[in-house]
């Protein structure tokens, strides 16, 4: 809610500009994206992981890609062991993945006589229901938006992640869903663009692409507290802390790697603004 | 009379071995307007037996039979002399006239006269009268008191777009602001552009960073007591000012029979304040109403009614509605028990409201505090040697963190209470002012508070008692293992706490002109602001002290050496302090406040420090007046895993508050020029606040995730600003009266952007990272019309 009130307060009084300060580079460490997403309808077998280290915050060239790690990810039920090959580029690779509900991974990454490992369980996802567009439904009365629509089950707590990407931008907008308030209840979500002038908002044309995540109450507060320190200019954001995933270190556990494993099924749609008018 | 003698009757016998004495009493008021005179000096010529007025203008002091010059003495005042033959008890009350025959301004007006100054014990305070405000330039043409503290020593801010302020490396929840005795729980109007204390019917205010009197308590860091103008009671007036962002009225005057008087005033800016969109449909603006009467009984009672009612509204198109304010209500009784012992009972009640309306999600939120508040104070002048001030207090509280509820009928939000928390806060004290010796004052206070968390919810319970867990392997705090609840009754204590706040105060008085003074206090505080923000903001939620959550304790002591020179044109105040706070609640990575009813889980205990030195220069006569405030100071926090185990909060080890500041200087001054144009200007420098800069990057869901290591590693630029201000009074009849002004001020002369924040992300159209600041404030010109009929 203090975002909504600074969106406010910002757009009343408070003028931004880029500035040219100096910041700390700490030491690099090892990140770890692992994000093994079953999209619906796909049997899941192509699945990647990637491995980088941390670079100065200024740093302006691609990530410093880890080659040479080994990458596996372990079916507890039965021990099956996937292998993820180094495609040399900081992606690992596999395309004979075999997801299945409810059952725990493991994710082991052996690189530089380490051995960082974590364990999820793969959860089932909500279905989007609708995606629809509008432009009196968001926080600007003219500004277009995409809502999106699905149903959160009653009797069990759910968090969730939507990933909105607007094919022409450079990354992706996130939004963490925790159903405290709206347990039961159709939920629906909108993702609107805004800026100094209106060609920063969608046009007709744009097209967004949509992934619905069920996700876990420990990814929630991780992916919470990742979106809420890359969004924009906030004042009243929280005081920016580190922040630690679930994957550990077994060998040094000061060597602490970034990132996340995660292992979840996502409902993805596409939607192209049309002319409303 | 036997409840004066049971009150007092550990003194009697002190009493008994008095030499025939007599007592003179009475009161002291400002001639043109009838206001009650505060901090006023009466004494005895050529003796030490001397008095000072209390708020509400009563003095009363004792001297052997004899034939005296009684003196009274306000700065600012013309001083009245009178010959008093003092063979029985005599009641005496005066109205002194305002010095206007010289051009001295007042800026900063020590709490007695120059001399007595020198000597009280009680130090680290400062009493500003609204003149001297009025003469300060101001933002937006609106004259600002909280804005005005923050040009003493040891007072900073986190800037523009920020509420509250900090005193001696203290943070904003640790205030305790008062407006005729009601707690005020924010003090700013949209977002600390204004002060909700309209000058107009503001007497004046204290301002106490150390050493705080007994009969204070309840906040670790300071008091701000402000006090409202009773209304004239000579004659009706109106006054008011007609700005290009807000405009005020304020009616006074005398009522039944000359028995009482009254006040009533009103602020407002306008509703397209600061929309810089277009399109009518967005407003933000603010109001305030302040209603003040009182009415003399017979001599030895008088009843006072005084309330405020302020809210802030901010409306964004259909999609946004907040507003949010407090309403408080005082009524008083002073009673005059004899000669010597002088009574006040208050009756307080108070709210904060806040509403927030998200249309565009269909919910709407409600959260408040409401506290009701009984207090009898008492003040004993027990002889020229001794007053003693004891009374008792009692606050009850009922915060309300949190309602949810949808807007309507196609909301997706279903309805939702956060638990309501109950809390009393009771208090006795006792404070003796003491003369040891000539040269020797001693301030001794007693304060013992009682909490008692009250039932009317369920705690939860929480496996081995931890309601936070270290995560070992993963290396981060959690929230721990919820194995039920109690539930406890209304009336029901959940759990009490109590304290023993001893206050001491000493000034050794080296010669005419200059003094040592040492202080010493100790002080709890129960309730507890939360907030992971760096700058607090209105939706920021109370909490009391309960089974979780300890209550603060500070203990700050003292010294300061104080000096005079060239008659009291010049003087300059040096103070050093150190203090420290027990039980600070600090938040653990990744905590989230907002609507938990569950904030246990969020938070770890630990402790802050704080010390510093102070310089206050002085010019306090002559054309030119204005002082040099500069202070040099740290404060810190910590913050070990305790309970929770691990390392804790930032590894466990010291780090900056979000309030420290190395350096702050502020130089202001005004200068009178002829009795048409006078200048004012204040300049200020501070020291960038601890801020946490990223120490790295990485890729992440295709986004660049900045790396944050150790808090408040790094700083904001360094604040600094200049404003300007000037008055004219137009040419007019000298009995006209219509006197009207015009105020020309401009804020921030020199444009400086200064950083409310800087935060770091990726530009969205280049992907590249960025550091974006956000400054609120450039270049503020206004004019204001300010009239008095």
């Amino acid at each position: 809610m203090k975002k909504y009130i600074y969106i406010v307060v910002s757009l009343f009084m408070a003028c931004t500009d880029v500035v040219d300060v100096d910041v700390p580079t700490a030491e690099p460490r090892l990140v770890i994206e692992a994000s093994l997403d079953w999209e619906k309808g796909t049997i899941g077998q192509n699945q990647t992981i990637k491995l980088s280290t941390t670079r100065s915050f200024y740093d302006l060239e691609s990530p410093n890609a880890v080659t040479g790690a080994t990458v596996t990810v372990t079916r507890e039920s039965d021990g099956e062991i996937y292998n993820f090959a180094d495609n040399n580029n900081g992606n690992y690779t596999i395309n004979t993945f075999d997801p299945v509900f409810n059952e725990a991974y493991t994710l082991e990454v052996i690189y530089e006589g380490e051995s960082y490992t974590a364990t999820e369980t793969l959860l089932p996802t909500t279905p989007i229901t609708k995606v629809t567009q509008s432009r009196d439904n968001g926080f600007l009365p003219d500004a277009l938006e995409v809502n999106v629509f699905f149903k959160d089950p009653a009797d069990e707590t759910n968090f969730y992640l939507l990933k909105f990407k607007d094919r022409d931008d450079y990354f992706p907008y996130l939004l963490d869903v925790s159903d405290e308030f709206l347990n039961g209840n159709e939920v629906q979500l909108f993702y609107e663009k805004s800026g100094d002038d209106e060609d920063d908002e969608f046009q007709p044309g744009d097209i967004v692409d949509i992934n619905l995540y069920n996700i876990s109450e420990r990814y929630y507060n991780y992916i919470r507290l990742l979106i809420s320190q890359t969004s924009s200019d906030n004042p009243f954001a929280p005081v920016p802390v580190e922040i630690r995933g679930n994957i550990i270190n077994n060998t040094n556990s000061d060597n602490y790697p970034y990132g996340y494993f995660r292992i979840t099924e996502t409902d993805f749609k596409t939607h192209v603004f049309v002319a409303d008018n | 009379m036997s409840t004066k003698l049971s009150i007092c009757f550990l003194l009697v016998t002190t009493l008994m071995f008095a030499q025939e004495k007599f007592t003179v009493s009475g009161s002291v008021k400002d001639f043109a307007n009838g206001e009650s005179v505060f901090g006023a000096s009466v004494y005895l010529e050529n003796t030490s037996a001397g008095a000072v007025t209390n708020a509400y203008g009563f003095y009363s002091l004792t001297a052997p039979e004899g034939t005296y010059n009684l003196v009274v003495s306000y700065l600012g005042y013309n001083t009245v002399k009178v010959e008093i033959k003092l063979n029985k008890n005599l009641n005496l009350s005066f109205e002194l006239e305002e010095d206007t025959t010289s051009l001295d301004e007042v800026v900063i007006t020590a709490e007695e006269s120059e001399k007595s100054n020198i000597r009280d014990p009680q130090m680290s305070v400062a009493l500003i009268k609204t003149s001297t405000i009025k003469q300060m330039p101001a933002v937006l043409g609106e004259v600002d008191l909280v804005k005005s503290i923050q040009l003493l020593p040891g007072v900073t801010n986190n800037g523009e777009g920020s509420n509250g302020f900090n005193v001696r490396g203290g943070a904003t929840d640790q205030n305790l602001v008062l407006l005729d005795e009601a707690i005020i729980f924010n003090e700013s109007h949209l977002f600390g552009f204004f002060s909700v204390f309209n000058a107009d019917v503001v007497k004046d205010m204290k301002l106490y960073k150390g050493n705080i009197p007994s009969n204070f308590g309840g906040r670790v860091s300071s008091v701000l007591d402000i006090r409202q103008k009773d209304g004239n009671s000579k004659e009706f007036h109106l006054n008011g000012g007609i700005g290009l962002i807000s405009s005020r009225l304020a009616a006074e005057g005398p009522m039944i029979k000359d028995k009482g008087s009254f006040i009533v005033a009103g602020r407002s800016s306008y509703a397209h304040l600061f929309l810089q969109l277009s399109g009518e449909e967005n407003t933000a603006y603010f109001y305030d109403l302040n209603v003040k009467g009182n009415y003399e009984i017979n001599t030895n009672n008088r009843l006072y009614v005084s309330g405020y009612f302020g809210r802030d509204v901010l409306n964004f198109s259909d999609a946004f509605h907040n507003s949010y304010g407090n309403s408080t209500f005082n009524l008083r009784w002073n009673h005059v028990f004899s000669d010597k012992l002088f009574s006040n009972a208050s009756f307080i009640y108070g709210k904060y409201n806040y509403d927030l309306i998200l249309d565009f999600i269909g919910l709407d939120w409600v959260s408040s505090i409401s506290n009701f508040n009984g207090k009898y104070d008492f003040k004993f002048y027990l002889n020229n040697k001794t007053t003693i001030d004891f009374g008792a207090s009692a606050i009850t509280y009922t915060f309300n963190p949190g309602e949810v509820r949808p807007t309507d009928e196609d909301s997706a939000i279903n309805p939702g209470n956060l638990d309501k928390r109950r809390a009393i806060e009771s208090a006795l004290y006792l404070n003796a002012d003491h003369k040891l010796s000539d040269k020797l004052n001693l301030q001794l206070g007693l304060r013992f508070s009682m909490f008692n968390r009250m039932g009317g919810q369920a705690i939860a319970t929480y496996a081995n008692n931890q309601p936070v867990v270290y995560n070992e392997t993963l290396g981060f705090y959690e929230s721990g293992t919820k194995t039920g609840e109690i539930e406890y009754d209304k009336g029901k204590s959940i759990i009490d706490f109590s304290n023993f706040e001893p206050r001491l105060g000493l000034a050794y008085e080296l010669n005419e002109s200059a003094s040592i003074k040492m202080g010493y206090s100790r002080i709890s505080q129960y309730l507890h602001l939360l907030s992971n923000t760096a700058n607090t903001t209105p939706l920021d939620v109370w909490t009391p002290s309960g089974p979780f959550i300890k209550p603060q304790i500070s203990n700050q002591y003292s010294a300061g050496y104080f000096k005079e020179f060239r008659g009291g044109k010049y003087s300059l105040e040096t103070e050093a302090y150190f203090k420290t706070v027990d039980n600070r609640i600090d938040y653990v990575d990744g905590s989230s406040l907002i609507a938990n009813n569950h904030i246990e889980t969020e938070i770890l205990s630990g402790e802050s420090r704080a010390y510093g030195l102070e310089f206050l220069l002085r010019k306090n006569k002559g054309k030119f007046t204005g002082w040099l405030a500069y202070t040099i100071s740290k404060s810190e926090q910590k913050t070990p895993g305790g309970n929770a185990g691990g390392p804790g909060i930032n590894y466990g080890k010291w780090y900056n508050t979000a309030y420290d500041r190395t350096h702050d200087v502020s130089l202001t001054g005004s200068y009178k020029l002829n009795d048409k144009w006078s200048f004012s200007s204040n300049f200020i420098y501070q020291t960038g606040r601890p801020v946490t800069y990223p120490n790295g990057q990485y890729e992440y869901e295709g986004i660049s995730v900045p790396i944050y290591g150790p808090r408040n590693t790094s700083r904001l630029p360094s604040y600094h600003r200049l404003d300007l201000a000037a008055t004219l009074n137009p040419n007019r009849k000298p009995d006209a009266r219509w006197k009207g002004e015009w105020v020309f001020s401009i804020y921030n002369a020199y444009n400086r952007r200064n950083a409310a924040s800087i935060s770091f992300g990726q530009n969205l159209e280049t992907g590249v990272n960025e550091a974006t600041r956000t400054a609120i404030f450039g270049i503020v010109p206004s004019v204001t019309y300010n009239f008095k009929f």
